[in-house]
């Protein structure tokens, strides 16, 4: 998405109108951006909550991360999709919480991140047999298995390519990584997912 | 889905599972991003746990406070008493002084008063000479009215 600037003129059917004034291209501004929070919000608190599994935790991330954005919304740019723009600050928001828990660890600190059982019970209400259920049910826990076990950045570009089906230019604009690297992460993260799933059969 | 290239060679059991995996996912988050907001239920346990909390410190202040008043009121009683034995003590020294002075005085008082009569005695005795010194030592030449006197005296 391409932002023009404030102060910039609007040229609509080839007539010339008024300059917008700072008042209106503010008011343009914020419109624009609750239209983004409301199509991205979901996207993103379902990224935050599949990497920390903690539904608290993900709306607090995912109330901060567009916090942030809205800050920094005048200065963005455009360059990549407001999407990527949004995941990049999700993505920093967690890698801060996870770098401040490793830090404080020997705190007080409380987590409600479900355990990988309860994660793995969530399954959409499909014409299923209650054997295809229990099957489907236990592969989503052999898979959460397997991301449990990746490195945070392996994680990060696992759920970004199969929970938010991201192409890999987009992951790597999200994480910062070239796209040979993101393959090499989702290689590693397939083969981990792969070995647990014959380790279970 | 644009992944499923990427599954080009793959077991249909991984592909399977990583389609579960996205629909779990999908399900869990749809959920909770819909579920009511506890923000209101936190707010009222907040303000209930405010308002035990100002009531524990409402109730420590007037506990300190009534300990000090407590220890204030029991320092001056023992102050008050013990000004007061000090003040017996005094008084029960004055008393033992007063006593003693007054054995003094009783004693030294029958001395005084034996001199005050003997000084008056003296005086009468003294005055008396000097009446029949003076009555005696008249001129010659009033002797005539000395007797007069005497005479008109003892009338």
């Amino acid at each position: 998405m391409r932002r023009r600037g404030a102060s910039t003129k609007v040229m609509a059917a080839g007539t010339a109108v008024e300059p917008i004034t700072a008042e209106t291209a503010d008011e343009i501004a914020a419109q624009e951006f609750a239209r983004i929070v409301e199509s991205h919000r979901p996207q993103i608190f379902r990224f935050l909550l599949a990497s920390l599994r903690d539904v608290d935790l993900a709306e607090t991330l995912t109330q901060e991360c567009f916090l942030k954005a809205h800050r920094n919304w005048k200065n963005f740019r455009g360059d990549s999709s407001a999407m990527t723009w949004l995941m990049r600050i999700a993505i920093n928001l967690q890698k801060d919480y996870w770098r401040n828990r490793r830090i404080q660890f020997w705190r007080q600190t409380r987590t409600n991140a479900v355990d990988l059982d309860e994660a793995s019970e969530w399954l959409p209400n499909g014409e299923r047999s209650a054997e295809q259920q229990m099957l489907a049910r236990e592969q989503v826990a052999q898979v959460w298995q397997a991301v449990k076990g990746l490195s945070e950045r392996q994680r990060t570009v696992f759920l970004l390519r199969y929970v938010e089906e991201r192409e890999l230019s987009e992951i790597a604009a999200a994480t910062g990584l070239s796209e040979g690297t993101v393959k090499a992460h989702l290689s590693r993260a397939l083969g981990r997912v792969r070995a647990e799933l014959r380790g279970k059969r | 889905m644009n992944w499923e290239q990427d599954m080009a060679g793959e077991s249909r059991e991984l592909e399977q599972a990583l389609k579960h995996f996205k629909a779990s996912m999908d399900a869990w988050s749809d959920a909770a991003y819909s579920r009511p907001r506890t923000a209101a239920k936190l707010a009222v346990r907040h303000s209930w746990r405010m308002a035990a909390s100002w009531a524990l410190g409402c109730l420590l202040a007037a506990g300190s406070l009534a300990g000090a008043v407590h220890e204030i009121h029991h320092r001056q009683e023992l102050a008050r008493l013990a000004a007061q034995k000090t003040a017996q003590e005094r008084a029960a020294a004055g008393r033992a002084v007063a006593l003693h002075a007054s054995a003094q005085v009783e004693k030294t008082v029958p001395a005084v008063t034996i001199a005050k009569v003997t000084v008056s005695t003296q005086d009468e005795d003294l005055l008396a000479s000097v009446d029949s010194d003076v009555s005696r030592e008249v001129p010659a030449a009033m002797e005539p009215l000395a007797q007069l006197m005497d005479d008109n005296g003892t009338q």
